[in-house]
């Protein structure tokens, strides 16, 4: 959060610099059966985010001392690939990438049936091909998506989306500019079919009255967002 | 990679099939798998690429930074290739620091395109001993189903030759097409039932033996080779496979020429 208060994001009609209204999300666009090799896996293209989510397993838990024996692992990894961002991130794993790694898996880990396979481990490999902001929204929707293909039970999919501030005005996916500039940014993970959450940051200022706005054009924007990803799913391989 | 669960099962079949001179997918000897080539598809890379075959997929961004040239080389920029295998890719490429093929990998390619002399790194040069553009370019496999040199090569050609030089962004003039004078292409040959084949997919890798990577230039100048794992070829083997590349070469030369076409 920048806080650039003298940056100017929403013009006099009340519309934001893409042209969408505060409320609204940016396109998106999901496709299953983009990693020919995995066993699930699913592409986002959301606004100018390109994300890419591999699913492997169940399988093997190696070395025995990371196995559970009433359920299975979930072994989430959240990367940027090098040529994702205007300057160049070199290879590695970083705090970010780390912390975002965490709260997917956890997130994730609410609504997979882990105990149907005790001693066993799933991979989810969640990679970013192209940011713009809210890269960490679309990767856990990407990766709920690539873990429904690979036929792994849930009790739910996984809907993320964050809404925030920008010139005080409460907005609804936050662009690039909207999230450099912006005083706040609250992402969430919804249940589409409950309302529910397992997954809840928040950063920057947001008033009682601001922030309830805010979670409801989240809530809002993730029955949208539900339908494009049932979409995915019920339409088969790319 | 983890160690397959079924290497001789997997390695006395190809045999079989090679007795009549068959391949495990069905293909003829040197027969690619169907090979599709699209650049500028990264938003935010200055040039890229993205290769399928078959079911091996990979994507090549290129990037630029400005670097101080290196004190015995001042009016010289910089080139740099690499490739990076991340566990999304298939399910025996692990996680963790790259592992010795990964590092194989990129440096082969590199190689490839370095020794080419496709970029001018004096061209690179913006002020003598203070400033100079680096070239980075990374490979990325998404899906690895086989032969992921090849892709990385052809991809990375592709990425770079499409690549534009962002000096407006770093204050320094008008942004321009990097100059990219030659189309260095790799082909690659796996030992799999005892003869050499073109394009190896995962199966074929996993139950053959060695490998050789051949990169030749424009004129058919050989730039780069590389023989890869446990084996022993013959000069007779390699003459063949050696006339087999002058050709391939040729046709994804081709290739690349379409795809970076404006």
């Amino acid at each position: 959060m920048g806080g650039y208060g003298d940056v100017q994001m929403i013009d006099e009609n009340g519309l934001r610099m893409d042209g969408r209204k505060p409320e609204d999300c940016r396109p998106i666009q999901i496709e299953t059966g983009v990693i020919p090799v995995a066993d699930g896996s699913a592409r986002v293209i959301w606004g100018k985010n390109e994300v890419i989510a591999a699913v492997y397993g169940p399988m093997e838990a190696h070395p025995r001392k990371i196995q559970r024996q009433d359920r299975a692992v979930l072994d989430v990894r959240y990367n940027m690939a090098p040529f994702s961002t205007s300057d160049r991130i070199r290879p590695g794993f970083n705090r970010r990438s780390r912390e975002i790694s965490k709260v997917t898996a956890e997130a994730l880990e609410s609504v997979v049936l882990l105990e149907l396979y005790p001693r066993s481990k799933i991979r989810v490999e969640i990679e970013i091909i192209c940011a713009e902001a809210g890269t960490r929204c679309a990767g856990i929707t990407a990766a709920s998506v690539a873990l429904a293909h690979a036929g792994i039970p849930m009790t739910d999919l996984v809907v993320s989306v964050a809404s925030g501030k920008v010139n005080d005005v409460v907005v609804c996916d936050l662009n690039k500019e909207e999230d450099n500039y912006g005083e706040a940014d609250l992402p969430m993970g919804i249940l589409p079919n409950t309302g529910e959450l397992v997954f809840l940051q928040m950063d920057g200022d947001l008033s009682q009255e601001e922030f309830k706005t805010a979670w409801d054009y989240n809530m809002e924007a993730a029955a949208k967002i539900h339908e494009e990803m049932a979409r995915a799913l019920k339409g088969g391989e790319a | 990679m983890s160690i397959p669960l079924v290497p001789e099962l997997l390695r006395s079949h190809l045999s079989k099939l090679a007795e009549t001179d068959m391949r495990i997918d069905g293909r003829s000897r040197f027969e690619s798998r169907e090979t599709t080539l699209e650049t500028g598809i990264l938003g935010n890379a200055e040039g890229s690429a993205r290769v399928q075959m078959g079911n091996t997929i990979v994507l090549a961004g290129v990037k630029f930074q400005l670097m101080t040239p290196y004190p015995d080389r001042p009016t010289q920029g910089g080139l740099m290739c690499s490739a990076e295998v991340r566990p999304v890719a298939g399910r025996g490429w692990e996680a963790g620091p790259p592992s010795a093929e990964s590092i194989e990998l990129g440096r082969v390619v590199d190689r490839g395109i370095r020794e080419s002399g496709c970029i001018d790194v004096d061209e690179l040069c913006i002020i003598p001993g203070e400033r100079a553009w680096q070239v980075i370019l990374d490979l990325f496999a998404v899906s690895d189903d086989g032969n992921l040199f090849d892709a990385f090569a052809l991809a990375g050609i592709a990425a770079l030759r499409t690549a534009i030089v962002p000096a407006e962004r770093f204050e320094i003039g008008e942004d321009y097409p990097l100059p990219v004078s030659k189309t260095p292409i790799m082909c690659s040959y796996h030992k799999v039932g005892g003869r050499y084949v073109l394009d190896a997919d995962k199966r074929e890798e996993t139950g053959g033996d060695e490998r050789i990577h051949i990169t030749l230039g424009d004129d058919g100048h050989v730039h780069s080779l590389q023989k890869g794992l446990k084996g022993i070829f013959s000069a007779a083997e390699f003459d063949e496979i050696m006339e087999h590349a002058l050709t391939r070469c040729a046709e994804l030369r081709e290739l690349v020429d379409n795809a970076t076409k404006e």
